[in-house]
């Protein structure tokens, strides 16, 4: 993204006032927005879902917009047509009351009419470069040649500070707590299992299978019972993930999809299920099948 | 013998399984119990800071979030007839801005900038030098955070050239030469914030941005009126504007901000609850129907289906017990660690917390855990009430 200085902060507050009406607080200022069929063929403006339903507006009918906080100057403007805006985590909480315009209109709209150079000022200019691989020297090389103007790239965020790496982080802890609690419950019912099977296993090394047999067998079935586990989990988790969206969509009202089970999340659950699931296993039966066989069968 | 010391003594015979058990309650307990920490922590730790200086109303000119709020004009004028009222102490306007301080480093660092208008109240504490003043000829002087002492090897005394930041780009206005008055700590200063305070004439020469605006002003109000009366009061005396008391900064902050936090919290207090519940009714389950016999033994010499039925809630009592009191220092650990993840945040205060213990946790945790145990007996007392003595008996002993 390539940020064109403009030295005429006023005017770029009155392009913030417009973006805020957009973004924020459209329902602060209902003087901004005025339904109005007068004139025949002003020009074309985009609004929001969300801005079409808090102001009971459709596809065709005329409003006022102005860029001035107390509404003076409208311009007459025809909603071509309505959009979702996108998603984006970071404002999920905050209403989109969103407009599009053409950048002539938005700069007619915006502009000091007593300043001829402010037609000529943009807050950024997006910029797509071929090799998108090479955006950390553009942004290094156009700092340079222009110092006026700020230039970065709007990727390079897998920083450790950036806001959903920290929030990815977190998401890991809790997660490995949850794993660390199941492991516990799991241990717990595997130790109940082993206790259960205390003769079987007696009667198993009586007919002369080994103890490294026994606790094969014994490996096979943890991992069977937490592979198993593991795949009702994300078969649970997939089977609710479209109720979880739809809850956290309509409260938020946002398209912003929350819960995903990809198959590298499903692949992982699997992969920590099984071994803790063979941990468990061994652990609850180790003292079980170093016993003395006599003992297990009660002789 | 008791109840109580019947259960344990029957949780002694099983001693592994108990422990177990207890394990496991201890760490579902901890998890719980950070989720209650977290579920309110944010507010409680927002709430302290935004009370931590004695402002309780904030006046804005324009809701919104902060990049597209309106300025409040000729705020200095605003802010003395708001301080004219008779339920207002004092009423301070802020504006807040960037500025790029040139470091010995390649590039210039960012600064953030809180310019004030001349009063004696404060939102930071001065720990070095001297605060600013209302001196003519003090008007270019600063305040700095420590952090940004140290980067510019700087001190009370020291000069430092700042070139504004009003947009995303530097100002092209030329630098202003400013002086460090003090060095004060911030509450709202994140962890790697460089942070100057000034009177509005700084922000003034570094932005072309009309003189006099200011993005908020707080307001202390008198404490025999308190901060409901005082914005009524404000919002009498000037309805064109955007008057918050602390509480309905809260009240909206929880509403919209805060609101994942409480829905995880939520839903992780829930999946730990279920947990718990399961764990115990399942060694329970597996205690009772392993000892049939010695049950149904019991109720032929004369104990009664009460007296069985509490034995087991006891069991389940002192293993959520035992589990829950060794979660809380386990817990309290537990959030230390995931209280400094989140606080890793970019733009989190430094004095935020997400994970704060209050008393009303405690009292929350222990009705959750009671409802545990509670939850966790119901199915083993059912097993234990319903058992027919004599068939037990016959099937147990004598086939």
């Amino acid at each position: 993204m390539v940020s064109a200085g403009a030295s005429r902060v006023r005017s770029i507050g009155r392009v913030l006032f417009v973006i805020g009406l957009i973004v924020g607080f459209g329902h602060a200022l209902p003087s901004a927005i005025t339904v109005n069929d007068t004139q025949p063929d002003p020009p074309a403006v985009l609004f929001s879902r969300q801005l079409l339903a808090a102001r009971h507006l459709q596809v065709g009918d005329v409003v006022e917009l102005s860029g001035d906080p107390s509404g003076a100057n409208p311009q007459q403007f025809r909603i071509a047509g309505s959009y979702e805006p996108m998603p984006d985590p970071i404002r999920v909480t905050s209403e989109r009351l969103e407009a599009r315009l053409h950048l002539p209109d938005l700069l007619r709209l915006t502009g000091d009419p007593d300043d001829p150079q402010d037609d000529d000022s943009l807050s950024a200019i997006n910029v797509k470069l071929r090799r998108p691989e090479d955006a950390e020297a553009f942004a290094r090389d156009w700092s340079a040649r222009v110092p006026a103007i700020g230039v970065r790239s709007s990727s390079g965020g897998e920083t450790e500070h950036n806001p959903f790496e920290v929030l990815s982080r977190f998401h890991q802890a809790i997660a490995s707590l949850t794993v660390i609690t199941g492991a516990v419950f799991l241990l717990a019912l595997m130790v109940l299992l082993a206790d259960e099977r205390r003769e079987t296993v007696g009667t198993l090394r009586l007919i002369g299978l080994t103890r490294a047999r026994v606790l094969a067998q014994v490996l096979v079935e943890g991992a069977i019972i937490a592979g198993a586990g593991a795949i009702f989990g994300v078969a649970l988790a997939a089977l609710t993930e479209g109720v979880f969206n739809a809850f956290f969509q309509w409260r938020y009202d946002t398209s912003l999809i929350f819960v995903r089970v990809t198959p590298s999340i499903a692949w992982r659950s699997i992969a920590v299920a099984i071994p803790l699931g063979m941990a468990a296993s061994v652990l609850a039966s180790w003292a079980l099948v170093r016993s003395n066989t006599l003992t297990l069968v009660r002789r | 013998m008791r109840a109580l010391a019947f259960a344990w003594r029957s949780l002694l015979r099983r001693g592994g399984r108990s422990a177990l058990g207890i394990v496991g309650i201890a760490a579902a307990g901890a998890l719980m119990f950070d989720m209650l920490l977290l579920s309110r922590g944010l507010l409680v730790s927002v709430r302290e800071l935004l009370d931590a200086f004695g402002f309780d109303v904030r006046v804005l000119a324009s809701e919104g979030i902060p990049q597209s709020r309106l300025p409040i004009e000729h705020a200095l004028e605003t802010a003395r007839a708001l301080s004219a009222l008779p339920e207002v102490a004092s009423a301070v306007p802020f504006r807040i801005g960037e500025a790029e301080v040139a470091a010995e480093s390649e590039r210039p660092d960012e600064v953030a900038l809180f310019a004030v208008g001349a009063t004696t109240r404060r939102i930071w504490t001065v720990v070095d030098g001297r605060d600013l003043s209302g001196r003519e000829d003090d008007a270019l002087d600063v305040v700095v955070n420590r952090r940004l002492a140290e980067r510019m090897n700087a001190g009370p005394g020291t000069s430092l050239e700042l070139r504004g930041r009003c947009s995303a780009t530097p100002s092209i206005l030329p630098p202003v030469t400013v002086r460090i008055a003090g060095v004060a700590t911030f509450p709202f200063d994140s962890g790697a914030q460089l942070t100057m305070a000034s009177r509005f004439e700084v922000l003034d020469r570094l932005c072309e941005r009309p003189v006099g605006e200011a993005d908020l002003i707080m307001v202390a109000s008198r404490p025999e009126s308190g901060p409901d009366a005082a914005v009524d009061a404000i919002r009498k005396a000037r309805p064109d504007l955007y008057t918050f008391s602390n509480d309905e900064v809260i009240e909206r902050f929880e509403r919209v901000g805060f609101s994942y936090f409480r829905q995880i919290s939520t839903a992780l207090a829930i999946v730990t609850l279920s947990f718990g519940i399961v764990l115990i009714t399942v060694l329970l389950t597996v205690s009772v129907n392993q000892r049939l016999g010695e049950i149904a033994a019991l109720r032929a010499i004369g104990f009664s289906r009460h007296r069985m039925a509490a034995d087991v809630l006891w069991e389940s009592a002192l293993l959520v017990g035992i589990g829950g009191l060794a979660a809380i220092p386990l817990g309290m650990a537990l959030s230390i660690w995931l209280d400094a993840i989140l606080r890793s945040l970019p733009g989190v205060p430094a004095t935020l917390h997400f994970f704060v213990f209050e008393p009303r946790v405690l009292w929350l945790y222990a009705g959750l855990l009671t409802g545990v145990a509670l939850g966790a007996a119901i199915y083993p007392m059912w097993l234990v009430t319903r058992l027919p003595i004599a068939g037990t008996l016959r099937r147990e002993f004598v086939s």
